[in-house]
């Protein structure tokens, strides 16, 4: 039995492991790089330890520095959250040799179900459904050729060791295999460290669905019902919802019984999620099986009631699975947003900066798993998300309608956010309707955005302008300190109003 | 006080000062009185009641293009000072140099120029990286770059001089 949690992650994420380790009872070690010292999970832990500068792989990727920390603090327990060392067999390796438990699975289990081509021989052993293609790893861009014609154009390369959409090339010709084999190995060998690549049939308008999987040290393995996330851009979920609409009660046991299965078989333990991708007939293709948390797992929580990191530290202190599969019902609607720190109007370039303001939604069914605060400015250096935004209702169609309601409580100051998006795709026909597929949210990127709505408010905008003018503690200073050109003249104004001059 | 304000996509010149009671304004729009209940409810935040109609207004006191929030909505404002025209025509003939600034923090991949060379409106001048993706900053105008004071590898924060164009 471990007493104290170290938490090797940052963000949202850190925070919501942070608060199951309170509610438990158990006491929590935050470790932080340079640009992270007032990060919002330095000030919630417990204990605080410095790892090193503000790059991922000088601070958050130390496995050695965060195991030396877990046994300088006693610490008996490290949850890594989703991301950074959550899927590194190594470092949970290395944590079960210095007797410090990982919370997760256990490295033997990560090493067949973390590389794509061992997971798809699994996936063969457990009977589970995949989609036609190898699984071994292409010696050559000629034996990429004959297994694609073996099942036929067109066709998906992939990187074994990969993720994320890096190293995958959609070919359609044979003429275009060899120098896709060569790009995807390239891009798989910068991205992992290994530029094996396999192919499998390209699946057409396909659906992600994924299923939640929970197995104890005991033998007994349950899942908690599916995750809709095929509004993707690029290959990065965008929204998630549970449960998917196209999922009835036989498929989502039928996909169910596969992923238990297939968990059972590589003797998996603890939370992890399969990966499917889903036909227009409703056939599902075994992907790949992510062993961890996943970001969107409030979803499943929302509908089925369980709290999944608490449920991870029992299962993790030997704890045997406190209910069986009979137990497990799904009830509602839940949907999540991404909240990221992008400008979708200018290409979704990145918005670090400082959050000027923060006013956060609120009320019935609104969950927000946040990681920031105002006042706090976010960092370059990582993944951009800011928070998740999760509604919770009896049906989708309510679900949808409180997000939006949520959307138009929250603001968010001083950078930009893809809030705007979320509302273009909550009242999007399609979306409305659940016509969706991993091709979804690219097309309505490309379609003309809906004409922005004319500022219905009349004379409003500017009175309140003027009074915001009119109230400010001195007509100039620090809040005229214009960057960039659109307030270039306005900066030279208020240095001229002011005296300064050039 | 007088305001010109560019907002919404229109300009309108605003007329506003303290009334007797505090919390209450005298204000005009474009001549036309507007009776206002404004409420600071604390700073950067206003409750307005307009006949009767309240509305929750965020101010974005972003310093590059502050902006409102009226419920989903984002409405960008300028403040027009009167005593800025002269300012302005200069900077609108684009002559006199220009100043490339970071418009956030970031790391320099690239520098494409070199100093003394011509350079055209739009062209790159350096290529910033920022959360993983790589931008090119371009030049405003055409000219001949005076000064370059970043290298490659250069961490930047919003707001640093990067380089000048004459």
């Amino acid at each position: 039995m471990f007493r104290k949690v170290l938490i090797a992650n940052r963000g949202e994420i850190a925070l919501r492991i942070l608060r199951a380790c309170r509610e438990l009872g158990l006491s929590t070690v935050a470790v932080y790089s340079d640009a992270d010292r007032a990060a919002p999970h330095v000030l919630e832990a417990d204990e605080a330890w410095r790892l090193g500068p503000a790059p991922a792989p000088e601070s958050y990727l130390r496995g050695d520095l965060i195991l030396d920390i877990a046994r300088q603090t006693s610490a008996g327990a490290i949850h890594p959250g989703y991301g950074f060392l959550s899927e590194n067999a190594d470092f949970a390796q290395a944590c079960e040799q210095a007797g410090i438990r990982f919370i997760g699975p256990p490295s033997s289990a990560m090493r067949i179900l973390g590389s794509k081509t061992n997971a798809r021989q699994a996936a063969d052993e457990a009977g589970m459904p995949r989609t036609p293609g190898c699984v071994h790893a292409l010696a050559s861009p000629e034996e990429a050729a004959d297994v694609a014609a073996g099942i036929g154009y067109p066709v998906m390369l992939k990187a074994a060791a990969g993720g994320g959409g890096k190293g995958m090339r959609a070919v359609f010709s044979p003429n275009d295999l060899p120098s896709a084999f060569a790009s995807a190995s390239s891009e798989a060998e910068r991205a992992f460290g290994s530029g094996e690549v396999y192919l499998e049939k390209l699946i057409e308008r396909p659906r992600h669905i994924e299923i939640q999987v929970l197995a104890d040290e005991h033998g007994h393995c349950v899942s908690l019902g599916e995750r809709e996330c095929s509004v993707q851009r690029r290959h990065q979920k965008v929204i998630e919802e549970a449960p998917s609409p196209v999922v009835d009660p036989d498929l989502r046991r039928r996909m169910g019984d596969a992923a238990v299965r297939l968990a059972l078989s590589a003797g998996y333990t603890n939370a992890g999620t399969i990966e499917f991708l889903v036909d227009d007939n409703r056939n599902f293709y075994f992907l790949e099986m992510n062993t961890r948390l996943q970001v969107e797992h409030p979803v499943t929580e929302l509908v089925t009631g369980y709290d999944l990191v608490h449920l991870q530290i029992r299962v993790a202190q030997g704890e045997p699975l406190p209910f069986a599969q009979t137990d497990v019902q799904i009830r509602g609607h839940a949907i999540e947003c991404r909240v990221y720190a992008e400008d979708p109007s200018n290409g979704f370039m990145p918005s670090p900066g400082r959050i000027t303001r923060l006013l956060q939604p609120g009320g019935p069914g609104i969950r927000e798993d946040c990681g920031v605060y105002e006042g706090w400015t976010v960092p370059v250096d990582y993944d951009p998300m800011l928070s998740k935004l999760i509604a919770y209702a009896q049906t989708r169609d309510l679900a949808i309608a409180r997000l939006l309601r949520a959307l138009d409580e929250y603001v968010i100051g001083g950078i930009r956010t893809n809030l705007d998006l979320f509302r273009r795709i909550l009242n999007d026909a399609d979306f409305r309707a659940a016509r969706i597929d991993t091709g979804y949210l690219d097309r309505l990127l490309a379609a003309t955005p809906p004409p922005a709505a004319e500022n219905g408010h009349g004379a409003i905008p500017a009175v309140a302008a003027a009074l915001f003018e009119a109230t400010r503690p001195s007509a100039n200073g620090s809040a005229s300190n214009g960057h960039g050109p659109a307030s270039a003249w306005k900066t030279a104004a208020r240095r001229d109003a002011v005296g300064l001059g050039d | 006080m007088t305001l010109h304000l560019e907002i919404g996509g229109r300009t309108c010149r605003v007329e506003i000062d303290p009334a007797d009671t505090p919390g209450q304004w005298r204000i005009r729009v474009d001549g036309q009185p507007v009776a206002a209940d404004a409420h600071l409810v604390r700073p950067g935040i206003l409750s307005l009641l307009i006949a009767g109609q309240s509305y929750r207004v965020v101010l974005d006191p972003d310093n590059a293009d502050p902006a409102l929030h009226i419920g989903p909505q984002r409405i960008p404002y300028r403040l027009d000072d009167p005593r800025s025209l002269r300012s302005r025509r200069r900077q609108a003939s684009a002559e006199g140099p220009a100043t490339l600034k970071a418009s956030m923090p970031g790391r320099v991949v690239r520098v494409l120029v070199e100093k003394g060379d011509a350079v055209a409106a739009h062209q790159g001048v350096l290529v910033l990286e920022a959360m993983k993706m790589q931008n090119e900053v371009k030049s405003p105008k055409d000219g001949r770059v005076r000064e370059i004071r970043v290298s490659p590898g250069d961490a930047v924060s919003a707001g640093d001089i990067l380089a000048i164009i004459d």
